[in-house]
């Protein structure tokens, strides 16, 4: 018989080895759980069992950490998958974003559909893969609580009431019916400057319907005096398009290239891309204007100059280049003819690689010598390149005040923009408004102007849109939603397809629609859509830039000696410089408190405006920064804190606009000053003869550096830190070509930069170079290209669910920004020479031999085997003794629980358990933007930079799923991918070919703070200035 | 001068003014070389040492020790108020920042620690260099010391971020396999405090056995019997009690005397072990034991000096022990000005543009009047001690301490503080202004500080009785009424 047939019947058995009572396998059947022996906790002396359970219960209950409550949540998981739905699994589509008429493409991920994160496709001309800090802040405006979420309208008795989207197409409907019968008679329509196709196309469709309706477009930052100097040059409009690349010596006249230009990402790629001293590479950018911008902050020649003074410092620089027509001389000051003399000789020598800019502001007839400079060097077409400007069928906004005065408007619609509060302060539009009999507003909040208004409609954010635009060379690309309208808005074409009665309302046919004007594309439906899907997937469609044009100059330059030499003397009076604001463009972004906390990249502060003072206009007014001044430029005046900024040309008050706003939402009313008032269409660039007086009052200004008065000691010290001007110093060194051998950008790359600073350092102390394995993660950041933009903090931001903390705690020092931009100035303030500036990225450089990690008592910060000094954060108890230890500084503390926390007001005792979540306590809407890798910190925990290493981890789960190595150029952390000038490069620095080990061995990488001997994992790339020669002869 | 008897002791229980002897200053800092200065003055016998001492706390409440106490508990009250917003709210409510990560918390937590210095250095190491002039005071030091490190402990406790997971500061076995990072200082600290807490509890409790048994004895009402008698330990003053009595008190002697110089010494490795300029210098260690013991003795006369003339203690805590209070201050001060002296020095010496920044800011920068308050506390001020006058002039004496206490809390703000706001790179540099709610918890702290003490005036025993006892010559105690030589044992008659 077989041991089989021994068993009882009715037994189970598992396999045939357990039916024949297998030793080996019975024995593992037994030991189904290692470990575990029932034997040894029954042993257990009853003493013992009471000491480890009434400590365990002690632990528990005298510290309520055995009380932490969950919070509650409620999985509706899909029945049946999507298709191609991972969940968990980030997903990106391309998309764009329309501002100031140009769209820049990008690249939205999303993470189980809500957008959370922005980038820039690298496919589009004018994002190259870059942002700047505003489109990565996007995201916040999408899911702003203080979004407006339904129709209002005012009654008879002018009472705000809610309404429904179904009354308002009932009342539109009849309206417009009427309106049609009239063929629009006394409609216009307000919007803001745009180049979308769609836009373009349903202008022309209401035309149609409406065929006496009449638009007007408004945007407070315009570019009529850049379309009116290429007039005067080229007899017709043109829109210059640099490409500073090819440029050897660039000259920006009062342009902010990099900072407010609608293609400022590309320029500040091509500029940073011809400024490698190791590559032999070295342009020169010399700059005069009439504040002190981040262009203005990393050019070689700097002259900081009265606004009304640019145009004659421009006539004599044309006149020195032999620009027909510029006979003239105009007199100049010492520091201008020292300025002019050098530039132009460096201009001549340069030659076709010269490259002149001029930024909207400036006077059309700067412009105009500008083109015929460019055109007298043989620049045109090598560094300077035309388009066609896109013609524009509307009226200006101040034409619109005309007709509503004489009472010819009787509807109007406003699309989008914030006319009245941002509208050129002597037209009065706020009042004009009131005046129409039915004003219909399409805004994403209800502001200042929707107040106004008799209908106020929600507008969809461009993550919820379909769109498409034009990029500054008029590349198409299409805008797809992330999302379904979170409030319910509607986009501009959505609402005017309504108002014109169409059938097609929808965006997304709307869109479709006019790109089958605009997408090339072969004949046939099945072309289109293959067209049409690709152009989604890519988000730019090839071969759609407008064409060059290679313009002549008509006439020559009038020579105008007599009116331009008479600018402003010393008349004691200031010139006040209007300016949007680098954080929140004209204002229309005051509601999103990652850009009011971002701060402004040279004063540093943040939540407010202050305006901008000469360090010898403040000696002379007696005033410092912080007190509050009264402006007043004929019979308008404002009241605003003056900062006393290095660098700021004499006699010039900048002021910021766009703070101030009144009904921008909880987190933008009454933030900073509104200094629109002041502006009046008359002085759009800038007002002279203003007087500024102080009031003896005193405001407080949040700012994330300088959080001190500077006594002596203090500047000597920093001095010997940063380094004197044109010198390097312990933490910041500097070289110029000359350390490469040579000038100009001409050097072969040879000769070293000096590392010792006098420190050297022990080496037997040193540890064998360690976490490698299986990569040693490192990063160089590139002082050299760094402008200062602030896309990085932004993006770091958005990335790693960074709380905002509020003006309050910013004052206090408790911002919390994992990156940051430390800006030193050099040179005497006081005297003629513009200050040098320089930008210095900071985060965690995470240090091999890490301060921090050896004094945490509980082991919350610990190292990797790859060089990640990382922080655990459900370890730290929050002793903050690690940020003590940080030589860098860059450890942020939770102090309060800042994501619940309104930025506005003061944290307040919260009656929940200590430990509760932050899925309990922020917001609903306002935590659909965290990003599910990074960890939602509590309150009393430190953080810091991680290098992204939930990117790092999702790269490495992505080979290792295809079973191949990480590659150079797999992780790009949030601050390198956004940097436009690509002054961030991480990567593996054991990888003797990968981009970040070749910029590690560069002359010009050293570790900040070397004498320490913490050998950070990121270096930093010295800062190359490229000056022209003292001994140059004109 | 007839010496009080066991009827007066009944009248010592109302409130009639107490005899000259017990209020009158006597100086008693002359040497005589031919006869050793007595310890207790105005020939006070047994009996009436523990008549003078058990009588505080046998007599009614006086009203004064009632306002007084009001006071106190209020801070205290104020202190736990201020807790509970501390843990509702978060650490911000202080005015911590990025740059200035510890500031008010610590600075407390490092100034209670130094104040409870003293109370060992007189009970231990004197006890073992024989200072027999030791005992009418160390009681009172001891308990000073137990309060003060109370006071301390409560900082590191409460400054951390999340105080509810601070348990994982020691060593126990746990679910997560985890043991506290052994490199940290501030680890080394819970190790150090903790330890010299339980030994000077335990030193100061153990002491204390006889005195409790003599109030224990004299206890008229059934609780304070009660509670006296579970407190003296079953004391019966027997041989074999006295015998391993003294042989555990010398123990804990011996326990305990190293723990003066490690205990401070621990604490200022939180600073002196990182790299901070300003905090990484070797010279911490003694210089900080040294300050320690320097602020404590100032707040055993801030103490002393109110409590003897209050109390009626005069004749027990004489000038002579005054004055040799004031001449260690005087000694430690020295040597804390040396240090301060040194930092400069080396700073200056190492060539280290960080470290010579650091000390420069801390005298010129903008923290420099705390610096020069500071120099004017712990330099200048105890230079008046070198007068015998002032040595021995109460009021005058307590005047010196008090800038001291106010200069040892400076000190440690200015380490902290000064050094911590700029430090290597000028863009992060700072500045530090306290909040409300860090004024609030050290008064607070003060508060509590007071409170223990005012309990402990009442309710123990303030001076060591068997220990002065055992000090004063035996022919006074024999000539003053031979019976009552059995209360010399410690009151177990």
């Amino acid at each position: 018989m077989s041991p089989m047939t021994e068993r009882p019947r009715d037994d189970y058995w598992l396999s045939l080895e357990h039916l024949a009572r297998d030793p080996e396998l019975c024995a593992r059947i037994r030991d189904e759980f290692p470990g575990y022996d029932p034997a040894a906790l029954a042993e257990m002396p009853r003493r013992r069992f009471l000491r480890l359970m009434g400590g365990a219960m002690a632990l528990a209950g005298l510290t309520l950490s055995g009380c932490r409550r969950y919070p509650a949540e409620r999985l509706a998981p899909h029945a049946r998958r999507p298709e191609e739905r991972v969940p968990g699994a980030l997903e990106r589509y391309a998309t764009g974003f329309e501002i100031d008429g140009a769209t820049t493409g990008l690249l939205v991920t999303t993470h189980d559909g809500r957008p959370i994160k922005i980038e820039g496709n690298p496919l589009h001309p004018d994002s190259l893969g870059a942002t700047d800090g505003i489109t990565q802040a996007t995201v916040l405006d999408l899911y702003d609580p203080d979004r407006s979420r339904w129709p209002v309208e005012m009654t008879a008795a002018g009472e705000r009431r809610r309404r429904g989207w179904d009354q308002f197409d009932h009342f539109a409907g009849a309206h417009f019916r009427a309106l049609r019968a009239l063929g629009g008679g006394g409609l216009a329509f307000l919007c803001g400057r745009s180049t979308s196709p769609t836009s373009l196309a349903m202008r022309a469709r209401l035309r149609e319907v409406f065929p006496r309706c009449r638009w007007y477009e408004h945007e407070p930052f315009d570019a009529a005096a850049r379309i009116e100097g290429s007039r005067l040059a080229f007899g017709r409009a043109l829109r210059p398009i640099y490409r500073l690349h090819r440029a050897a010596v660039i000259a920006a006249i009062d342009a902010d290239l990099f900072g407010s230009h609608p293609a400022k990402l590309r320029h500040a790629s091509e500029w940073a891309a011809a400024r490698k001293p190791e590559a032999g590479r070295m342009n020169r950018l010399w700059s005069i204007e009439s504040e002190l911008s981040i262009t203005g902050s990393v050019a070689d020649h700097r002259l900081a100059q009265r606004p009304g003074r640019i145009e004659a410092i421009v006539q004599e620089l044309a006149r020195r280049l032999a620009v027909a027509g510029v006979t003239d001389a105009v007199p100049l000051d010492d520091r201008e003819t020292r300025f002019v003399d050098r530039l132009a000789a460096d201009l001549r020598v340069a030659g076709a690689a010269s490259l002149i800019t001029v930024g909207d502001a400036a006077a059309p007839r700067v412009h105009e010598l500008a083109h015929r400079i460019n055109a007298a060097l043989g620049a045109l077409g090598q560094t300077v390149e035309f388009v066609e400007e896109p013609a524009r069928e509307a009226g200006t906004i101040a034409e619109l005040a005309r007709e509503i005065e004489s009472r010819s408007v009787e509807t109007l619609v406003i699309l989008d923009g914030n006319p009245g509060f941002d509208a050129p302060a002597d037209l009065g539009l706020a009042a004009h408004i009131g005046r129409v009999p039915t004003t219909i507003r399409l805004g994403l909040y209800d502001d200042e102007t929707s107040a106004l208004c008799t209908w106020h409609v929600p507008r969809a954010h461009f993550l919820e849109s379909w769109s498409d635009g034009r990029a500054w060379d008029g590349a198409v690309s299409i805008g797809q939603p992330l999302i379904l309208p979170l409030h319910d808005g509607r986009t501009d074409a959505e609402l005017l397809a309504g108002l014109a009665g169409d059938a097609t309302r929808s965006g997304y046919d709307l869109v479709r629609r006019t790109a089958r004007d605009v997408i090339p594309h072969e004949e046939g439906d099945a072309a289109f859509e293959r067209a049409w899907r690709r152009a989604l997937h890519d988000g730019v469609v090839e071969r759609t830039a407008w064409p060059r044009v290679e313009p002549e100059l008509v006439g020559a330059a009038r020579s105008t000696a007599s009116e331009v030499a008479v600018a402003e003397g010393a008349t004691g009076r200031l010139d006040v410089v209007f300016r949007r604001d680098p954080r929140l463009h004209d204002g229309r972004f005051a509601n999103n408190a990652w850009l009011q906390e971002t701060p402004d990249p040279m004063t540093k502060v943040t939540w407010d405006n202050p305006a901008l003072l000469s360090v010898r206009d403040a000696g002379r007014l007696g005033v410092r920064t912080g007190d509050v001044v009264r402006v007043s430029v004929d019979d308008r005046s404002v009241e605003l804190p003056v900062f006393v900024l290095p660098g700021q040309p004499e006699g010039v008050l900048g002021v910021r606009l766009g703070s101030g706003r009144a009904a921008a939402g909880r987190i933008g009313n009454g933030v900073g000053f509104d200094a629109y008032p002041l502006r009046t269409s008359a002085t759009l660039a800038f007002a002279g003869n203003a007087t500024v007086e102080s009031t003896g009052r005193r405001y407080d200004l949040a700012s994330t550096q300088d959080h001190h008065v500077m006594d002596t000691f203090a500047r000597q010290a920093t001095e010997k830190r940063v380094g004197p001007r044109g010198e390097s110093g312990k933490v910041v060194r500097e070289v110029t070509p000359a350390d490469f051998g040579g000038d100009a950008g001409l050097g072969d790359g040879e000769a070293s930069v000096p590392r010792a600073d006098g420190h050297d350092r022990a080496r037997i102390f040193d540890p064998p170079s360690q976490f490698n394995e299986p990569h040693a993660w490192g990063m160089t950041i590139d002082m050299s290209s760094c402008i200062g933009c602030n896309a990085c903090v932004t993006a770091c931001q958005a990335e790693n669910n960074i709380p905002v903390v509020g003006k309050e705690e910013v004052a206090r020092n408790r911002e919390m920004h994992w990156i940051r931009i430390d800006r030193y100035f050099k040179g005497d303030p006081e005297s003629d020479e513009s200050p040098d500036v320089v930008h210095q990225p900071v985060m965690c450089v995470h240090c091999e031999n890490a301060p921090c990690e050896q004094v945490c008592p509980v082991a919350a910060t610990v190292h990797d085997t790859e060089g990640l000094n990382t922080m655990v954060y459900n370890r730290c108890i929050g002793t903050r003794y690690c940020a003590n230890n940080c030589p860098y500084k860059v450890r942020r503390f939770n102090y309060f629980d800042y994501h619940s926390k309104e930025p506005g007001e003061p944290a307040r005792p919260w009656a929940g358990m200590p430990d509760s979540q932050q899925l309990i306590s922020v917001d609903e809407v306002k935590r659909m933007v965290f990003n599910p890798d990074v960890t939602v910190r509590m309150r009393g925990v430190m953080e810091k930079c991680t290098y992204c290493v939930q990117r790092i981890q999702r790269a490495r789960i992505d080979r290792r799923r295809r079973g191949e190595e990480i590659r150079d150029g797999d992780i790009v952390t949030a601050c390198q991918q956004v940097c436009p000038t690509q002054a961030i490069v991480f990567g593996d620095i054991g990888d003797p070919d990968s981009r970040v080990r070749a910029l590690q061995e560069s002359p010009r990488a050293y570790p900040v703070l070397e004498e320490l001997g913490v050998r950070p994992r990121t270096l930093h790339l010295a800062k190359a200035r490229n000056p022209a020669k003292v001994d140059f002869e004109p | 001068m007839t010496p009080p008897t066991a009827t007066a002791h009944d009248e010592l229980r109302g409130n009639e003014p107490m005899p000259r002897y017990r209020t009158a200053e006597i100086d008693n800092t002359g040497d005589d070389p031919r006869q050793r200065a007595p310890l207790v003055l105005g020939n006070a016998d047994y009996t009436a040492v523990t008549e003078d001492v058990c009588s505080i706390n046998e007599r009614g409440t006086p009203r004064a020790w009632w306002v007084a106490f009001f006071i106190a508990s209020s801070f205290t009250g104020m202190f736990v108020v201020l807790l509970g917003y501390l843990f509702t709210t978060g650490v911000g409510v202080w005015g911590n920042n990025n740059q200035v990560s510890w500031a008010f918390p610590i600075i407390n937590f490092v100034f209670w620690v130094g104040i409870g210095h003293a109370g060992t250095l007189i009970s231990a190491i004197l006890f073992l260099f024989r200072q027999k002039w030791r005992t009418s005071i160390n009681r009172f030091a001891e308990a000073m010391t137990i309060f003060a490190v109370t006071c301390a402990g409560i900082f590191p406790l409460i400054h951390v971020g999340r105080p509810w997971v601070i348990f994982w500061m020691f060593p126990y076995p746990n679910q997560m396999e985890m043991w506290p990072q052994f490199r940290s200082p501030l680890l080394w600290d819970v190790f150090a405090v903790t330890t010299y807490a339980t030994v000077s509890l335990l030193f100061w409790y153990v002491g204390m056995v006889p005195d409790l048994a003599t109030l224990r004895d004299r206890a008229r009402g059934r609780v304070a019997q009660l509670l006296y008698g579970i407190a003296s330990l079953g004391w019966t003053g027997s041989s074999r009690h006295w015998q391993r009595f003294e042989k555990a008190y010398l123990l804990l002697a011996a326990l305990a005397t190293p723990l003066v110089l490690s205990v401070h010494s621990v604490v200022s490795f939180d600073f002196a072990v990182s790299q901070l300029p300003g905090w990484h210098t070797t010279i911490f260690p003694p210089y900080f034991v040294a300050g320690a013991v320097f602020g404590g003795f100032a707040m055993v006369i801030t103490l002393a000096v109110p409590a003897r003339q209050y109390f009626g203690l005069k004749h027990l805590i004489t000038l002579r022990h005054l004055e040799n209070m004031n001449k260690i201050m005087l000694a430690t001060g020295l040597i804390v000005g040396y240090a301060y002296l040194v930092e400069f020095f080396t700073a200056w010496y190492s060539g280290h543009h960080y470290e010579q920044y650091a000390f420069l800011n801390r005298a010129l920068g903008p923290y420099a009047p705390a610096f020069w308050l500071m120099i004017l506390c712990n330099v200048v001020a105890p230079q008046f001690l070198w007068s015998k006058r002032v040595r021995t002039s109460p009021w005058a004496m307590f005047a010196v301490a008090m800038f001291i206490n106010v200069g040892m809390w400076l000190e440690r703000f200015v380490i902290v503080v000064s050094s911590l706001h700029r430090d290597f790179l000028p863009a992060n540099w700072s500045h530090f202004t306290p909040t409300w709610v860090d004024i609030g918890m050290l008064a607070g702290s003060f508060g509590l500080f007071f409170t223990l003490f005012l309990l402990f005036c009442r309710f123990l025993p303030m001076v060591a009785m068997a220990e002065v006892k055992a000090v004063m010559p035996a022919d006074a105690a024999r000539t003053a009424g031979g019976t009552h030589a059995a209360s010399a044992a410690g009151g177990a008659s």
